[in-house]
């Protein structure tokens, strides 16, 4: 049943998933083709770091406008098919409310780590040209000693953190969700509210705790070394996962009390 | 064998009204039974109670003897009073996503009440008028051979011809175990192919006879007792 659930869900956000990451990628390679890959970094123009800007700029706002329709394609598929008329169809379907709720964190998974693979890919494809990796090479042992790593190292464990924040991400989305339906009206707003609240108290404990463990990013940062930066980062990559987990945890247990014990459609 | 359907105190309420209070209730199978009462007497609060997709206040709501969950999911076969399918889908789509998921329901048996009724089956959903989606509804959740229909205004939206085809419909493919279980204001429509009335007011059970016991013990059809009950 969790797999015909799963299978049924990803069918029916494909489309327009597709169509936003097609677009996404194919934006990427004219970029590299048209712009990228006739830089000339030989010299360092005003001219040159203004279109790098702009171009960066426009990349940028793209890349985060592809992740929030993803986000947006995760939410409304969790609203829509289980909160609205669909929920009548849903619902009354021979799955229990666990198998729903998997079969929605495990497609909401999917979409988010296929996003995060798009999003990787065209990042890729825009600085890998010749031209780049080799004005690159010239900054690359300065960049290295600030970072304590390479910078491919530094993106590969941004990344990977960016995989493991899926899962919390579409868990605290449904959680948001799921507190806005115990409401009797104005559910969408209630569960705007929720998404803040939920956000505001997370980002004051986690504060709290990186001002406890010494972690809080502020006035002694400027004068650490590379070596001190890395540890300092890994310090607090260790800490946001581990609050993220407990996080989720906790967001975990509600949503899965609150579809067992407590739908109501109206 | 257990009732297919007990209600034992149930109660459900919306902030500070009732829409069921203590309802007491048994239903065996086998039956035709028309849920009626006015608007806001709590039909569909109990039709939605008996699908899962609203949970009681107090009280319980057994199925063949379970409470409302997977496994009664099973054998009851549920249809709202709203459009509840995907607005993208085609007809088709639907189809598969009923044949995909319920073990009961048997496909040649949509594919002939389509055809009779001359439904596209590439058409989607959203291009279909109100009528005829309601149709499409009907049929497939009469294409389920299950232990319990529940019918939340089945013939609310469709023109008087339609009404009896659907009501054909719901006669000819509901086995004589199953139970269906039927709201609608439209009784003078309904009135034939019941067995059995339950009338609400206010939540409680104002009545529950057989048809033939109105007729004989009230000298009255269902729709004349159901004014007079009624009567503002």
């Amino acid at each position: 049943m969790l797999r015909k659930l799963i299978k049924f869900d990803l069918k029916s956000g494909a489309r327009i998933f597709l169509l936003l990451h097609g677009i996404l990628l194919a934006v990427g390679l004219s970029g590299r083709l048209l712009f990228m890959n006739h830089l000339d970094f030989s010299e360092a123009t005003p001219a040159l770091v203004s279109s790098i800007v702009l171009f960066a700029s426009l990349t940028l706002f793209l890349l985060m406008a592809v992740c929030f329709c993803t986000w947006l394609l995760i939410a409304v598929r969790f609203y829509r098919n289980l909160f609205t008329g669909e929920g009548y169809l849903t619902w009354t379907l021979p799955a229990s409310a666990v198998e729903h709720l998997w079969a929605k964190i495990i497609s909401g998974i999917i979409w988010y780590t296929l996003d995060c693979l798009v999003v990787a890919a065209v990042i890729l494809m825009l600085v890998t040209g010749q031209n780049v990796t080799d004005a690159y090479s010239v900054i690359a042992p300065e960049v290295t000693a600030e970072l304590g790593m390479p910078l491919s190292t530094f993106g590969l464990y941004l990344f990977i953190v960016m995989i493991i924040s899926c899962f919390s991400s579409v868990i605290m989305t449904y959680f948001c969700i799921a507190v806005g339906q115990l409401f009797p009206a104005h559910r969408v707003l209630c569960a705007i509210a929720a998404y803040f609240i939920s956000g505001l108290i997370i980002q004051a404990v986690s504060m709290g705790l990186m001002l406890l463990l010494k972690l809080f990013p502020g006035i002694n940062l400027s004068i650490l070394n590379g070596e001190q930066l890395a540890q300092y980062m890994f310090s607090a990559i260790t800490l946001s996962i581990a609050i993220m987990f407990a996080v989720s945890a906790a967001e975990y247990a509600a949503v899965h009390y609150i579809m067992k014990k407590k739908i109501n459609l109206l | 064998m257990s009732p297919i359907l007990e209600c034992r105190n149930l109660t459900k309420k919306y902030g500070g009204s009732y829409a069921l209070s203590g309802l007491n209730l048994t239903l065996e199978r086998g039956e035709i039974i028309g849920l009626l009462g006015p608007n806001g007497s709590g039909k569909s609060s109990l039709i939605k109670l008996a699908a899962g997709v609203l949970q009681p206040t107090a009280g319980e709501i057994l199925l063949s003897g379970k409470a409302p969950g997977a496994e009664t999911k099973r054998f009851v076969s549920y249809l709202p009073d709203r459009s509840y399918l995907g607005r993208q889908m085609r007809v088709s789509e639907a189809v598969d996503y009923y044949n995909t998921f319920y073990d009961n329901f048997r496909p040649e048996r949509a594919s002939g009440m389509l055809d009779s009724l001359e439904i596209d089956r590439r058409a989607r959903l959203s291009s279909l008028s109100k009528g005829t989606l309601e149709k499409v509804q009907l049929i497939l959740v009469m294409s389920r051979d299950a232990d319990l229909y529940l019918l939340d205004e089945p013939i609310g939206g469709v023109d008087p011809a339609a009404r009896d085809y659907i009501l054909q419909t719901i006669l000819t493919n509901y086995n004589e175990n199953a139970t269906v279980l039927l709201s609608t204001h439209l009784i003078s429509d309904i009135e034939n192919i019941l067995d059995r009335v339950l009338f609400l007011r206010g939540g409680q059970l104002a009545l529950n006879a057989s048809v033939d016991e109105i007729r004989t013990e009230y000298g009255k059809s269902v729709d004349t007792l159901f004014r007079e009950v009624f009567k503002c």
